[in-house]
């Protein structure tokens, strides 16, 4: 838990490092915990906007003493901005699996890197085909700041066609893992 | 799932998202264009797909939190 006070610590005078590493070690179990409302929201816009929301609290951020409490309370307001955005859109007909969602608590910790699968999925991008390699990395460089036409345009290609490497990149190092006896789904989901 | 289908969610996949005029973030057009087992499966690919983002990047951040990172230290 020292761990964790230490990065609140820093967190509230404002390094973005460490509150880059506390995020990357909890991203998992927060996305993992809107999987009930995958078909309601686009977790991912709730996925940012609870990160960056965490960010703007850090330094009000009140401890309680218990471990993962910044996790705890990132899992909360995940949950908080999901609903919100589900009411917004009106979805009333979804009312009985929301309280049903709303009702489970999970156990939470953050996630350690395994240098390992790490390691194999390097070995396995590195085997990319040229096209699909170039579509991933695209992706990777824009840090998530251009939509995937601008992403396409710069490579001379079609949006489609862009898409089209880009699911093929996703699927050749999925099969690429399996191959040397790793699931993606059961690994890191 | 229709070759279209595929094409939409590819594009929910990234973590790009535009945003409102308050800040908040939008959801992507692309995700309103899914019926709900195509939705599903874009949750699972994003799962995955972050994951491995981390796994290639230095830093070991997904494109997730590399975009919030280029957000916030733009100020």
């Amino acid at each position: 838990m020292t761990e964790e006070l230490l990065a609140l610590s820093a967190m509230a005078r404002g390094d973005a490092a460490v509150f880059a590493r506390w995020a990357s070690s909890v991203e998992v179990p927060l996305r993992g915990s809107l999987r009930a409302f995958a078909t309601s929201v686009d977790t991912e816009a709730v996925v940012q906007e609870t990160l960056l929301r965490i960010w703007q609290v850090a330094p009000r951020f009140s401890h309680d003493g218990r471990p993962n409490a910044l996790l705890r309370f990132a899992m909360r307001t995940a949950r908080n901005v999901a609903v919100s955005e589900w009411r917004r859109q009106g979805r009333a007909d979804q009312q009985e699996a929301l309280e049903q969602h709303l009702a489970a608590e999970s156990e939470v910790a953050p996630i350690t890197p395994d240098p390992y699968l790490r390691a194999k999925i390097g070995q396995c991008r590195d085997q990319l085909p040229e096209k699909p390699r170039v579509a991933l990395g695209q992706r990777m460089l824009s840090n998530g700041a251009d939509d995937d036409s601008v992403l396409a345009a710069r490579l001379n290609m079609s949006l489609n066609t862009f898409l089209q490497n880009f699911t093929r990149a996703r699927k050749f190092l999925k099969a690429c893992l399996e191959k040397a006896g790793i699931n993606l789904d059961v690994e890191l989901s | 799932m229709t070759p279209e289908d595929e094409l939409l969610l590819e594009q929910v996949t990234s973590a790009h998202r535009e945003r409102h005029a308050d800040g908040s973030i939008r959801a992507h057009p692309a995700w309103h264009d899914l019926d709900e087992d195509g939705r599903r499966e874009a949750f699972e690919a994003t799962v995955v797909l972050r994951q491995l983002e981390a796994a290639l990047d230095p830093g070991g951040h997904s494109a997730t939190v590399r975009a919030l990172l280029a957000r916030i230290t733009r100020g």
